[in-house]
């Protein structure tokens, strides 16, 4: 696929063009949608979104990664959707208090009811992480989505999300901490190999 | 732990830090063991992070033209139908409106005595006009503040001439007219009225019929072939 020359069509106006583009990058801007927003429809919507507000955008595109500005904008499209959500809202998916709140850090996945051999060990520990990821505040959520499961270097990140390099930085060190300290609960899910020492108190 | 060392560590691992700070910090992980177990803990994080499987995106986000609004390529030569609908269109509503004005017109003049044989009836109503004003200081019964706005009409009388073309000269259908009495005013109003229709029908159109027609038929049969080139477009685009 030669990139450039699709993305040079692109903004000539060429729909089959960018239709390519999308192809290829349709499960990249999903699952970067999905980790931010947790919700497979609502990513969906987020990513059909971002692709519409691409083809109308690319005009501005002045080279540099691709991949990088599509993730600007399905980062953009991820927080229309959320604020929609809020705007909106639908039944949690959380569990709730005997007193009808929603749990702060709920540990479902850790039901004694819900013995791990019932669960392939790969959807729990996908669970577990999508969890922990979806307790993050929302702009360190973008950042560790963009950096450790996109693959985007820290300029990249910057660029997508209009923030200093060394806000990003700070961010992703931040937010990696509280995954650490949140994947913790959920040690037993956790593969051998990714157990996390355990002592930290000194952090 | 201090933050910045967490984010120095977390950087290192990115391969984010210059490489003078990366020495430096190598350094100092070989030291301090609390440092190298943040580490450790920070590394397996980003590991199970990466280790998240990409799921597949549930169906294709490829778009359609109706999503971005895009509207099927029209010939070359649409625009100038288009055009062309736009000005037959126009000119044909101002030779209608044209025509009109200028029957309005005719009419109009009839009804006033402008031009034609009319004409003559409103020298002939001045002069009588001047006389009455002439002989109107000499009357003694006149109160006072009327003599002075006759003074007016007077000079005006005075410098009015009448025109020594045969406008003057009232035809004998005017002096007929305007000494017939009351019982024949209904005669003369219908003299009049037939003399509007007169006019109305003699009134000489402005823009010829044909030319309408052919205006008319430029503007439908230009939006006819308006028509049939969107469909063909939107026909030949799917």
């Amino acid at each position: 696929m030669n990139e450039e020359a699709l993305i040079t069509d692109a903004q000539g106006g060429d729909l089959d063009a960018f239709n390519t583009l999308v192809l290829h990058y349709q499960d990249t801007v999903f699952n970067a949608a999905l980790r931010i927003m947790g919700d497979e429809f609502f990513a969906a919507d987020a990513a059909q979104e971002a692709f519409i507000s691409a083809f109308k955008a690319i005009k501005s595109f002045r080279g540099g990664s691709f991949k990088g500005w599509l993730m600007r904008i399905v980062t953009n499209a991820c927080y229309d959707e959320l604020r929609r959500k809020k705007r909106r809202p639908t039944t949690p998916l959380e569990p709730e208090t005997e007193d009808g709140e929603e749990m702060s850090s709920p540990r479902w996945l850790a039901d004694p009811s819900m013995t791990p051999s019932q669960q392939a060990e790969a959807d729990e520990l996908e669970h577990a992480i999508q969890h922990c990821i979806e307790n993050l505040p929302l702009e360190f959520k973008t950042v560790v989505v963009m950096t450790d499961l996109q693959g985007l270097n820290y300029a990249e990140v910057a660029s997508a999300v209009s923030v200093p390099l060394g806000t990003v930085k700070s961010r992703l060190a931040r937010a990696r901490l509280r995954l650490r300290e949140c994947l913790r609960s959920f040690e037993e899910l956790l593969p051998a190999s990714y157990r996390l020492e355990d002592g930290m108190n000194a952090s | 732990m201090k933050r910045r060392d967490t984010e120095l560590l977390s950087a290192y691992l990115d391969g984010e830090l210059k490489p003078s700070d990366s020495t430096k910090l190598e350094a100092r992980l070989k030291t301090d063991p609390e440092l190298a177990s943040v580490l450790n803990d920070i590394r397996a994080t980003r590991a199970l992070l990466r280790k998240l499987p990409s799921r597949k995106a549930p169906r294709n986000f490829t778009l359609t033209r109706k999503m971005v609004g895009q509207n099927p390529p029209l010939p070359r030569t649409y625009p100038i139908f288009r055009l062309a609908t736009v000005v037959a269109t126009l000119l044909f509503f101002f030779t209608i409106g044209i025509n009109s004005f200028g029957t309005q017109m005719a009419s109009q003049n009839t009804a006033f005595g402008i031009g034609g044989s009319g004409g003559g009836g409103d020298s002939e109503s001045l002069a009588a006009d001047s006389q009455v004003m002439e002989s109107a200081p000499a009357e003694p019964a006149a109160p006072a503040p009327a003599e002075e706005p006759a003074a007016e009409p007077e000079a005006y009388a005075d410098t009015y001439e009448a025109p020594p073309t045969d406008l003057a000269a009232p035809t004998d259908d005017m002096l007929r007219i305007m000494e017939t009495p009351s019982s024949k005013n209904g005669e003369a109003e219908n003299a009049v009225e037939a003399e509007q229709v007169q006019a109305r029908q003699e009134a000489p159109r402005i823009v010829s019929s044909s030319w309408q027609v052919v205006l008319a038929i430029v503007a439908l049969l230009s939006a006819l072939l308006m028509g049939l080139m969107r469909q063909l477009s939107a026909r030949r685009w799917k």
